[in-house]
């Protein structure tokens, strides 16, 4: 969960230092902040060095995300009787990722788990450390720390002070754990990982971009499907934002919402929006210049459901940002709309595209007629001066279709206290390239496309355990709804609704159905809720 | 589950069970002995397969580890998150011994580990210690822990000797050397701190074409033949490209005779399903059983796996009485299964008031 933006503001805090929000700048309250870590955490921790400059000990050692401070600080509540108000936590926090974050760049591998979307099987771990640390963790929960050799090392201790089972579990006792953990592998991360990077210094250097204005936003919402909408952001007391979305979706419907957004590190966007009633956040990243932002938005209440946003400011220069749908079938006339902003002059679809017709025009988007009668290929769409590369793929024929998450665990729920954890599903149409062959590397993605959805097991074994039966459901807008979690008196084993299958996309092309599939485990509830994976 | 009315219900019918056993004629008697969720040990009379009595252990669970005095009129366990050791009498459920390994500055925990000397004067426990400073832990080195069972409710350790990490079950064989089961079987002599191999695992040779064994006991229930079973997986590969696919899969066991300290080690069957636990019949140390999502019987003097019987759900301990006609599998849940030992076949049940979760499932034999 991202930190919370709650419309409460500090004023008034324990300390005694009286502060009208509007006017703190930020020295005051970077001073404040280090005057509450002063007051609640040198109960434990130490400080040293320069009062202007403190060190505070195991804190001053780490850099880490706004999630992994907030994760760390929500750990001191709960493991070791910290006690901290909502507000004074919301500094810290603050604080520490603007001074003890992580660069653009460091943050940029893992971002997936920055935007909780954690459907993906991570690839090229180092083999140490997955057998170390990612046979629990995602890779990207250590990927995104920096922290000295020595730190890195009383990370192995707290692993053994709070998990002692840690060294006994498959893959750690049949080896020396505890040994290998702390000698070795805790120096390869302070070599891999180190507290000390050009990339931070350079960062903590750079002038950092006001995010405010106006913002050419799309999208994805499962179950409401792609949309196009504008977003204006404008600075509130503390270096917060608040924000509005107007807009619609694919369908037409429209969408509306406000929210408030903390900026953390000088470029970690984190919103919290109420759209159409329902409560979502928003997990981006702002690019060097503060010219764009990209990430992901996700229900509030539900993480895994969520989908791709990316928003371009508004800089009053033409500007192509989609096409909806993304890809234009040879010989047959298809409406599609240009999503942009500041849009005049003639529209360009690339050779072989002709535009056919424009329905209806406005400066942000264009719904035309168009008919593509050339080559196979992405084709450059340009409007007047703007120009957006790649923005629309010409296609003869549906060759492939990529269920997208590939991989995913849903959880069963419900029944407990542990709600039912979902998996949000879409479809990515190729075709199949120069070479005619699908599943080849020169298959043209043409962009996400509409499917029927279903299930199967996913292989013999699970046929005979009746997976697809038992572990849930598959509604029209590919979202998975797990099963009720305890045990089925009906099953073998009075095994839980759990299960693997495959879920099965179908896309039509021209009248022929093309398929594809996606492996999808059936979990039981994951009893620990954390902040990062 | 209403779990104040189980309770009740549990005590009375362990009261009725009391008064029952208190008239009888006095004999040779079998109790299997587990522990429940939230934290109460059952002494169940194995003559009629219902619970004699119930004891409240004091605090929350820990794993449910049982260790028996050599007399087996005694039972300590560990408690509170495994930090604390408590014995009861079990003929009465009297608390007889507490020890408490932590404090407020050193965090103990024993990972399944505790033992009585063949004597019944000393209980043993290896100790995990991590010093607690106030702003980091400190991982310090496993001991042997020492202490004097007549010291009752406020028990001290007297004695410790330093020990391997990663010690699981651990026993004492008829001259009182500790057996630890850890990444290689040792032994330990508690009065000098002297350590011996006993059985190599993970510092075996067995050459570059065999897995290092992943060994574990969790359990290890050989009171009835009077021996330590630590089980290990292993595999043989076909070359030392070490092909996971073509290997060839192996449950392996180093067994411990109690009575003498010496071992063996063997692969003993091919690995087709997953054995939590096995345990040996008392009429042939040759007739191995096994328990989990299934319960097995196998003759492991031709390697061969004799039966299989599906299970209702997983169990992952078993025992056996000492005639070695009945199985008792439990653990994980809430139910005792009983099975004949020829067919396997299911003979009855015991409901129990709890989940067994990870508890030892012991027999205790109180000679007449």
């Amino acid at each position: 969960m991202a930190p919370t933006n709650k419309s409460t503001r500090r004023t008034l805090i324990g300390s005694g230092v009286l502060l009208l929000a509007g006017l703190a700048s930020a020295s005051v309250q970077a001073d404040d902040a280090k005057q509450i870590i002063r007051d609640r955490c040198l109960a434990c921790h130490t400080e040293s060095g320069d009062a202007s400059a403190p060190n505070f000990s195991r804190i001053s050692e780490q850099r880490k995300t706004p999630e992994g401070w907030l994760f760390t600080i929500n750990r001191m509540i709960n493991l070791r009787g910290l006690q901290i108000s909502d507000d004074e936590k919301r500094e810290v926090v603050r604080y520490l990722a603007d001074t003890q974050g992580l660069a653009p760049s460091e943050a940029a591998p893992f971002r997936y788990l920055l935007e909780q979307d954690t459907n993906l099987v991570e690839e090229g771990v180092d083999q140490a450390l997955a057998e170390t640390c990612a046979r629990c963790h995602s890779a990207a929960r250590f990927g995104l720390q920096r922290r000295t050799t020595e730190e890195w090392q009383l990370l192995v201790n707290f692993h053994m002070g709070q998990f002692p089972t840690t060294e006994f579990h498959s893959l750690a006792r049949d080896r020396k754990w505890y040994e290998i953990a702390h000698d070795e592998v805790a120096v390869q991360l302070g070599e891999q990982y180190p507290l000390l990077t050009p990339a931070w210094d350079n960062w903590k250097q750079a002038v950092k971009s006001d995010l405010d204005g106006r913002w050419r936003v799309t999208g994805f919402v499962p179950g409401k499907g792609e949309y196009d909408a504008w977003m204006t952001t404008s600075k509130a007391d503390g270096g917060r934002y608040n924000l509005s979305l107007e807009g619609q979706y694919a369908d037409g419907s429209p969408l509306s919402g406000s929210g408030k957004a903390t900026v953390y590190t000088g470029y970690e966007w984190r919103a919290s929006i109420t759209i159409d009633g329902v409560k979502m956040r928003q997990v981006m990243a702002a690019d060097a210049k503060g010219m764009s932002m990209n990430g992901r938005m996700f229900l509030a209440s539900e993480r895994e459901i969520g989908g791709v946003m990316s928003a371009l400011k508004d800089t009053k220069a033409p500007a192509v940002v989609a096409v909806m749908p993304s890809y234009l079938r040879k010989g047959e006339s298809t409406a599609l709309t240009i999503i942009g902003q500041n849009l005049d002059g003639d529209i360009d679809l690339g050779p072989g595209v002709k535009v056919e017709k424009v329905l209806e025009r406005s400066d942000d988007r264009i719904h035309l007629m168009a008919r593509a009668t050339g080559d196979e290929g992405t084709q450059s769409v340009q409007v007047g001066a703007a120009e957006l590369a790649s923005g629309l793929a010409v296609y003869g024929e549906l060759a492939r279709v990529e269920v997208t998450p590939q991989n995913a665990v849903a959880r069963i729920g419900g029944m407990s206290k542990m709600p039912k954890v979902r998996v949000a599903y879409r479809a990515v149409g190729y075709s199949a390239g120069a070479d005619g062959k699908p599943g080849t590397e020169d298959d043209l993605r043409l962009g996400y496309m509409p499917a029927e959805w279903s299930i199967k097991p996913a292989d013999e074994m699970a046929a005979e355990e009746k997976d697809a039966e038992f572990a849930g459901t598959i509604d029209a807008a590919g979202i998975f709804t797990p099963g009720d979690d305890g045990p089925n008196p009906k099953r073998k084993m009075m095994a839980n609704n759990v299960g693997r299958l495959a879920v099965v996309a179908s896309v039509k092309d021209a009248g022929e159905a093309v398929e594809g599939d996606g492996s999808l485990l059936v979990s039981v509830p994951d009893f620990v809720r954390r902040v990062l994976d | 589950m209403k779990l104040k009315n189980v309770l009740k219900s549990a005590g009375v019918l362990g009261a009725v069970g009391l008064g029952s056993l208190a008239s009888q004629a006095m004999a040779d008697q079998e109790f299997l002995l587990t522990i429940t969720r939230p934290n109460q040990l059952h002494v169940i009379d194995m003559s009629s397969n219902t619970i004699a009595r119930t004891c409240d252990i004091p605090g929350p669970f820990g794993t449910g580890s049982i260790a028996l005095s050599p007399d087996n009129t005694h039972a300590y366990v560990l408690s509170n998150g495994t930090k604390d050791v408590y014995g009861f009498d079990i003929r009465n459920c009297d608390i007889t011994f507490k020890a408490e390994q932590s404090s407020p500055t050193e965090q103990v925990i024993s990972m399944q580990s505790i033992a009585v000397s063949a004597d019944g004067k000393e209980l043993y426990t290896v100790q995990n210690p991590i010093k607690k400073l106030s702003d980091r832990f400190e991982v310090e080195q496993p001991r042997l822990a020492v202490f004097n069972i007549k010291d009752g409710m406020d028990a001290k350790v007297v004695r410790t000797f330093p020990v391997d990490r990663r010690i699981t079950k651990i026993a004492v064989t008829d001259e009182n050397e500790v057996i630890l089961g850890g990444a290689d079987l040792k032994g330990i002599n508690p009065k000098t701190g002297e350590v011996r191999m006993v059985s190599k695992l993970a510092s075996w040779e067995k050459g570059p074409l065999w897995l290092p064994p992943d060994a574990f006991a969790m359990h290890s229930q050989g009171e009835q033949m009077h021996e330590y079973i630590m089980p290990y997986v292993t595999a043989k590969f076909d070359s030392e490209d070490w092909n996971f696919e073509t290997a060839e899969w192996w449950w392996g066991i180093s067994r411990v005779d109690l009575k003498t300290g010496k071992a063996t080690r063997d692969e003993v069957l091919p690995f087709q399903f997953i054995i939590f636990n096995f345990v040996a019949d008392p009429r042939n140390p040759d007739i191995l059983y096994g328990s989990f999502n299934t319960l097995s019987k196998h003759d492991i003097s031709k390697k061969e796996t004799l039966i299989v019987h599906d299970m209702p759900h997983t169990y992952y301990d078993l025992n056996i009485s000492g005639d070695g006609k009945t199985l008792y599998v439990g653990g994980t849940s809430s139910d005792i299964s009983i099975h004949d030992s020829d067919t396997l076949e299911k003979i009855g049940s015991i409901q129990l008031t709890g989940d067994m979760s990870t508890s030892d499932l012991r027999v205790a034999t109180i000679r007449n």
